[in-house]
């Protein structure tokens, strides 16, 4: 986007006035979700500028975006065109929309595409925009290293979450089992308990369809709860031999068909939510790991035959587990600066009313966690995600969660995109006994070098 | 025909044939160089570039010669895709033109009775999305509350279920069928019309003769139906190399690389992120030119011209 425009963003009195009130008002916020509102603000002040509409690219999820459209709508009176695809489709669909010279005002992103999004030049920083630097300062751990790129802000959250595991605690109890795993061991044992005694054919169902983060996030979550990493700081691989994300992969792959042959085998085409569906249909007895809010599919009365009897467990050993936030950002297609920055914090901050709106109505309406520190410490996420599943616990392993980019720092390189579909097909591939556990590894390590020619 | 100027000095001449058909074929080939040569040509230009997102966004694209084919030859998943492309193309190929010249025969025997509704239900998958297609026959195979398997079971075929489109041994042959249940409908069409073009008179004459039903659909029908049976093959192995949609919806080219086909890898190589266009373009010039040796194979050995 080019200076003149942000040259329109000329800091008046009333905007300081506005922004000082707000910065005041930050340090107020406490649980409750009146102290997630600011009134006053850069955020309820118009624009100087003109527009006739706006528009967002996103991935789908219920109908948030059409109640959020119009919202905007409302407060500004300016329409928002919305183009929504599947959460695997959005980076196509985004790339042919700026490819082909579309206006795009905000998107959004998972956190294995933004360095690549950015690096294209999709991106615009936020961080001289009016009231960014409040948002910054409320940002959660795991925002900051999303949103962050080079040492500017490129984007605002979308929500949070944290891997962990699910049972079916009718089935635990029917087998006899007191109390779920405590160690990788006694999950075997639980589950070839629960294949021989008929409970249950396929005892575990894994998240491990192809996709950015549903198969390669099971497994580095795997291999930090064990210890390990993938990349270490200096960006060297750690897939050698003896590695702990290799023996992880061996210990994965050995549940499958050609192993223990505890491993539901539709584990290889379910997502997120499908996998939450799948579980719910009473089939299996454990689930996971993976993002915590499956549990309010799995949990739901109108989408599961199990729901209520779905329970929330962390990992084994010190309950290491892994967490993510995906973002929205402001595009440098937008067409106006001013108002592009005024749509994203209808997505991914404040709304003209002061109140983070998206995200507390996602925490309430989808148990999805937040970006920002006040919403995670809001009623919102206490009372909000108390229908489907045990908060305190979720929020205990919320705290031992490091970000995924600590586990794969190739996260934050242009060239992990490319790698992950490497590693969709070699695990894959893996886990179904085509190769073995060390010839995957070793084919990811020569891929490292292929993936980074293709940038 | 005449053709009048508009300068006053008017005059008539009569116009060759030969422009004549030029003349009225003009505005056809102005369409078809707009819509397809022009893509064409664009997609082999980029092909030779580098071209990226930003690339495109600014309209400047480096020369880079024939570094995207180079790479895509070093690509071992470029190769897997195309043994797979082979593999898929020569069993839906054989099966369509196989079923679909019986069933014609079938449809056409004047003796059974074919009512619309059996006409309708044989035409009925053509019409169905590719999209939706695939999506419905994912449902069909899933493995653990499929219709495949519960069919399977109640009839004791089988005693566990099968993982058809998750097995890598299963899954690109699992693919076939509901691209063959697609497609089928076309090729039945066409074998049909061609069968209604033989003459009645050759079959009596043959029966006079003696031949039997077999001699006379291998020494009558089948000749017959060369041309229309090259076009049929020249079309479905077009299509057939750039199966994309039941991809898409049931396996996404997994297990692992099971079902990475070439227009799979085309689409992944330009639309994912680093968004390659050049070598893409590249990707998708090397199928275009396969499927016209394939189309000229075709033409050379199997299309003759029929004379009655």
């Amino acid at each position: 986007m080019t200076q003149d425009v942000i040259g329109k963003w000329e800091l008046s009195r009333r905007r300081v006035l506005g922004g000082a009130a707000a910065a005041a008002g930050l340090g107020s916020f406490g649980s409750g979700p009146a102290a997630l509102a600011q009134t006053a603000g850069p955020w309820s002040q118009a624009p100087r500028s003109k527009v006739d509409r706006l528009n967002f690219v996103v991935w789908t999820y219920g109908d948030i975006y059409s109640r959020i459209a119009k919202q905007f709508e409302t407060d500004w009176g300016v329409k928002v065109d919305t183009t929504i695809s599947s959460f695997n489709d959005h980076p196509t669909k985004l790339t042919t929309m700026f490819a082909a010279g579309e206006k795009i005002d905000v998107s959004q992103s998972s956190p294995f595409s933004f360095p690549n999004f950015i690096e294209q030049g999709l991106v615009e920083p936020i961080d001289d925009l009016p009231g960014a630097a409040e948002y910054i300062k409320d940002f959660s751990n795991f925002t900051k290293q999303v949103a962050t790129y080079k040492g500017k802000t490129m984007g605002l959250p979308y929500f949070a979450a944290v891997w962990v595991w699910n049972y079916y605690g009718e089935m635990l109890e029917k087998l006899k089992i007191d109390k779920p795993f405590a160690t990788y061991e006694e999950f075997i044992e639980h589950c070839l308990k629960a294949k021989k005694d008929g409970v249950s054919r396929y005892p575990v169902l894994w998240v491990a369809g192809v996709g950015l983060e549903q198969l390669p996030g099971t497994w580095y979550q795997m291999t930090w709860n064990r210890g390990g990493v993938f990349f270490d700081k200096q960006g060297n691989h750690m897939l050698g031999d003896g590695s702990i994300a290799r023996e992880t992969l061996k210990f994965w792959a050995n549940t499958f068909e050609k192993g223990l042959d505890i491993s539901d085998p539709e584990s290889l085409k379910v997502q997120f939510t499908t996998s939450a569906k799948a579980f719910g249909a009473g089939k299996n007895l454990y689930r996971g790991p993976n993002h915590h809010y499956g549990l309010n599919v799995a949990n739901d009365p109108a989408q599961s035959p199990i729901a209520g009897k779905v329970k929330v467990h962390g990992s084994p050993g010190d309950g290491k587990t892994i967490g993510v936030t995906h973002v929205y950002f402001l595009s440098s297609a937008t067409r106006d600066k001013e108002w592009g920055w005024k749509l994203l914090q209808y997505l991914g901050g404040r709304t003209k009313d002061g109140n983070y709106t998206q995200a507390v109505g996602l925490a309430k309406d989808a148990m999805l966690g937040s970006g920002y520190n006040s919403v995670m410490n809001s009623d919102a996420v206490k009372q909000g995600w108390a229908p489907w599943g045990d908060v305190p616990a979720i929020l205990k392993m919320w705290d031992q969660a490091a970000y995924i980019g600590e586990v794969c720092s190739s996260v934050y390189q242009p060239w992990h995109f490319p790698w992950t579909d490497q590693v969709n097909i070699e695990v894959q591939k893996t886990l179904t006994g085509q190769i073995t556990a060390d010839q995957c590894c070793d084919n990811l390590i020569k891929g490292i070098a292929d993936a980074k020619r293709k940038i | 025909m005449s053709v009048a100027r508009h300068d006053g000095r008017w005059f008539r001449r009569e116009i060759s044939a030969g422009g004549f058909a030029f003349f009225m074929n003009l505005p056809t080939m102005l369409c078809l160089a707009l819509v397809l040569a022009y893509p064409v040509i664009y997609a082999g230009y980029l092909s030779v570039h580098r071209v990226g997102l930003a690339q495109l966004r600014r309209g400047e694209f480096p020369f880079n010669g024939f570094d995207n084919f180079e790479r895509l030859f070093e690509d071992r998943l470029f190769w897997v895709a195309l043994k797979n492309t082979f593999i898929f193309t020569f069993i839906t190929v054989g099966a369509e033109v196989i079923l679909a010249v019986l069933i014609a025969l079938l449809i056409n025997q004047s003796s059974i009775w074919t009512s619309r509704v059996t006409r309708f239900l044989i035409l009925l998958p053509y019409a169905i999305p590719p999209i939706a297609n695939g999506l419905i026959w994912s449902f069909i195979y899933s493995f653990q509350f499929g219709f495949l398997n519960r069919i399977l079971f109640s009839a004791g075929v089988i005693t566990e279920p099968i993982n058809w489109a998750g097995n890598p041994e299963t899954a690109l042959y699992a693919v076939t069928v509901p691209y063959i249940w697609r497609t089928l409908p076309f090729a039945i069409l066409l074998v049909h019309a061609a069968l209604q073009g033989i003459p009645r008179e050759l079959y009596e004459q043959a029966a006079v003769d003696g031949a039997t039903a077999w001699q006379r659909f291998w020494r009558i029908t089948l000749p017959l139906l060369r041309p229309i049976i090259a076009v049929i093959l020249i079309l479905r192995t077009s299509f057939a190399f750039a199966v994309f949609e039941e991809i898409l919806a049931i396996t996404q080219g997994g297990p692992g690389d099971a079902t990475w086909v070439a227009a799979w890898y085309s689409y992944k190589v330009t639309f994912s992120p680093p968004n390659n266009f050049g070598m893409g373009s590249a990707s998708a010039y090397v199928l275009a030119l396969l499927i016209g040796a394939m189309a000229l194979i075709y033409v050379r050995f199997v299309y003759r011209r029929v004379t009655l």
